[in-house]
């Protein structure tokens, strides 16, 4: 139990590649704070930076009371759940539990008496005398958190420890996973490239970006007011759909042209733009999939999209749809409150009239991708920062090499 | 009915090409047991001593056995052999893992350059450096009749060379899993023994198999070092004396005993870690 911070962290391998940039946190006491990003975006070694597998080139992490640079993993009292599990396969599940126990010389009735709770709460008491062979991969999973758990630890990592089940199970876990953090009231530190976990589980998400934070902030805020197109788009699915768009300035009022429609800003933004000293005349609009409002034909200030594709989903039909520029957007209707005749009608149609649900849309820099309503928001890393951030692998990091030379 | 009588001419047609394939096969491993079976015959030969034109021995003994451990160093020879393997098969395997291991886990300065360079190294005959080990181990007094000693560090001081197949296999076990160990608060020297040693038993087994058999059966460093010490030859030197114009036509069928002697605790070796050793082989390739 304790609190966790991250100061101006940053991680440089030996070749001169760096694979976290200044990574700056400050994690409560209790907090499910979830790392997500797009793979080589630097989450994992954050992650192994603070578990003390990885040097820091610079900073400071600080668990607790203590700067634990320096430390090594056994001594910074936490306990890591891997992405495939690392469990000793030639010992029981029992004897895997026990093992940092016997390592820390705690008497046998009391290593006895924490396994078997341990094992209670997880709801594996029946499997203390198997191998890890003879387990399923959710029985597995359980076995790495029993492990986890049985230290009493005062941090949790966890590094993508869902990603190895089928889907059912990963469902199922997650649901699990929240329960046990709320249980065991200790610092969870998560990483996932899953977006779903990361909404459904954190406290806090931060989202990361070839090496960069892009933003920490809780899930309805990031859904919300993402600080720029990377986080937008890569938060929620079906991804957030951008449109090119002219920016007006109407007595006081901003609205946004998109294919000849007007779209009124809401208060937010207007308030925020009215703040700044420049307007661009050209932004990029963001809208959400369920944020479009099918209308009827020559309604005003609509615009037409042709339908490509329908895609059912049961509760919600996923429309893929084509406007007159070749941008392609992907609309979600819920379909609770259609009758089947209704449904049928929209997935028959060729062609739409689409609206914007206007409170909800976010514009975007053309050029930065920063979100113009948001104060200080960072920009998307540049492209040619980029390449050299999404390495990782040999052949990258070889390149690089030569370059330097 | 057609497709019936297709498919019993399919199958029929395997099997001629199968029963070709195991007399081929059959064929083969006759050639290649002749020598072995040859040398067994010569060992119970009692007639005569000499080398002679025919394989079946016309009168059985062990008068060749009875010779060979009563007026004969033959069993001398054998503890030499049988210490300086023995010894060699602890250190060469105990070096070689720890290697292995360090290579394979660790990342320190110069560690590829460390691994060419044993490459490179490795590809030079052995016995290029012979003089020079032989001066060098003359100087400690550890040739001749000290020889047992000499040959013990000789063998062992190269092992670490031959990491190759050790490294292998330790690199297809996850590296989680030390990390796992280390988290929990094992050492290195703990994740070592308790948590990677017990998972590598086919490659503990594979590496103490090499290190027993390979001083077992040498004679270019052995013969070298003993430089003509009688009581300090391993078999192979001292079998092999007797393959000289002047002992072997009183000595053939003796160094026939002495060779069947020699292959027993090798086959009984192989015998008896047979399953552990084709593990250890295709184990570094293929075990995910």
């Amino acid at each position: 139990m304790a609190e966790v911070k991250l100061k101006n962290v940053m991680k440089q391998y030996d070749n001169g590649f760096v694979a976290v940039h200044d990574f700056n946190i400050d994690i409560k006491d209790k907090e499910f704070i979830v790392l997500v990003g797009p793979s080589g975006c630097g989450k994992s070694t954050t992650l192994r930076m603070i578990a003390g597998l990885e040097d820091i080139s610079g900073g400071e992490i600080i668990i607790g009371d203590n700067v634990v640079n320096d430390m090594e993993p056994k001594d910074r009292d936490i306990a890591m759940v891997f992405q495939n599990y690392a469990l000793y396969p030639h010992m029981t599940v029992y004897e895997i539990i026990a093992f940092c126990l016997r390592l820390r010389k705690v008497p046998n009735d009391e290593i006895h008496r924490k396994v078997v709770e341990a094992a209670e709460i997880l709801g594996i008491s029946g499997l203390l005398g198997r191998k890890p062979k003879q387990l399923s991969g959710g029985q597995r999973q359980r076995v790495a958190l029993g492990r986890a758990i049985v230290r009493n630890p005062q941090v949790f990592l966890l590094d993508e420890p869902l990603s190895n089940l089928d889907a059912k199970l990963r469902a199922q876990m997650r649901t699990e996973l929240a329960k046990l953090h709320k249980k065991l009231g200790t610092t969870f530190i998560y990483v996932t490239h899953d977006q779903i976990e990361a909404m459904t589980m954190g406290d806090r998400i931060v989202v990361m970006k070839d090496g960069y934070v892009q933003q920490i902030d809780t899930p309805i805020n990031l859904y919300d007011n993402p600080v720029n197109k990377f986080v937008a788009g890569f938060i929620g699915t079906p991804q957030m759909n951008f449109f090119d768009a002219d920016l007006v300035n109407d007595s006081g009022k901003y609205s946004v042209i998109v294919y000849n429609a007007k779209v009124q800003l809401p208060d937010r933004i207007n308030e925020a733009l009215s703040k700044r000293e420049s307007v661009p005349e050209k932004v990029t609009l963001g809208v959400r999939p369920e944020n479009f409002i099918i209308c009827e034909d020559d309604a005003p200030d609509t615009f037409p999209a042709e339908i490509r594709m329908t895609e059912p989903m049961g509760s919600e039909i996923h429309i893929h749809a084509e406007c007159a520029d070749g941008i392609c957007p992907i609309l979600r209707i819920q379909t609770s409150e259609m009758s089947e005749k209704e449904q049928f009608e929209l997935i028959g149609k060729k062609k739409l009239s689409l609206k914007v649900r206007e409170s909800t849309v976010n514009i975007f820099d053309t050029v930065d991708g920063r979100n113009l309503a948001v104060v200080n928001a960072v920009p998307v890393p540049d492209k040619q920062e980029a390449d050299i951030g999404t390495g990782g692998s040999d052949k990258k990091k070889k390149k690089d090499k030569k370059n330097r030379k | 009915m057609s497709e019936k009588k297709k498919y019993r001419s399919k199958s029929g047609r395997e099997r001629v090409t199968r029963i070709l394939i195991y007399i081929f096969l059959t064929a083969l491993c006759l050639i290649w047991l002749i020598p072995f079976i040859y040398l067994v015959f010569q060992a119970f030969r009692g007639e005569s001593r000499s080398m002679v034109t025919y394989i079946f021995p016309k009168e059985w003994s062990f008068d060749n056995f009875i010779f060979l451990s009563t007026k004969t160093p033959f069993w001398s020879w054998y503890l030499n052999t049988f210490i300086i393997a023995l010894f060699n098969a602890v250190l060469q395997s105990a070096i070689v893992l720890c290697v292995a291991y360090a290579l394979s886990r660790m990342r320190f300065k110069g560690r590829k350059f460390i691994m060419n360079l044993m490459l490179v190294l490795g590809m030079f005959p052995g016995f290029l450096s012979m003089i020079a080990t032989y001066f060098i181990l003359k100087l400690f007094g550890l040739t001749s009749e000290n020889s047992v000693p000499g040959l013990i560090i000789v063998y062992a001081a190269s092992s670490g060379m031959g990491y190759y197949i050790a490294k292998g296999f330790f690199d297809t076990i996850p590296r989680s899993l030390d990390e796992a160990a280390r988290i929990d608060g094992a050492s290195r020297a703990r994740v070592f023994f308790c948590i990677i040693m017990p998972m590598a038993k086919p490659i503990i087994i594979y590496t103490i198999m090499m290190a027993f058999m390979a001083p077992w059966g040498d004679f270019m460093y052995a013969s070298l070092i003993t430089f003509g010490h009688e009581e300090a030859y391993n078999v192979a030197v001292g079998l092999y004396k007797w393959l000289d114009k002047e002992h072997i036509s009183n000595y053939f069928t003796i160094f026939c005993a002495g060779g069947l002697l020699v292959s027993i605790p090798i086959t009984a070796l192989f015998m008896a870690l047979q399953k552990y050793y084709v593990e250890g082989v295709t184990g570094g390739a293929v075990k995910g």
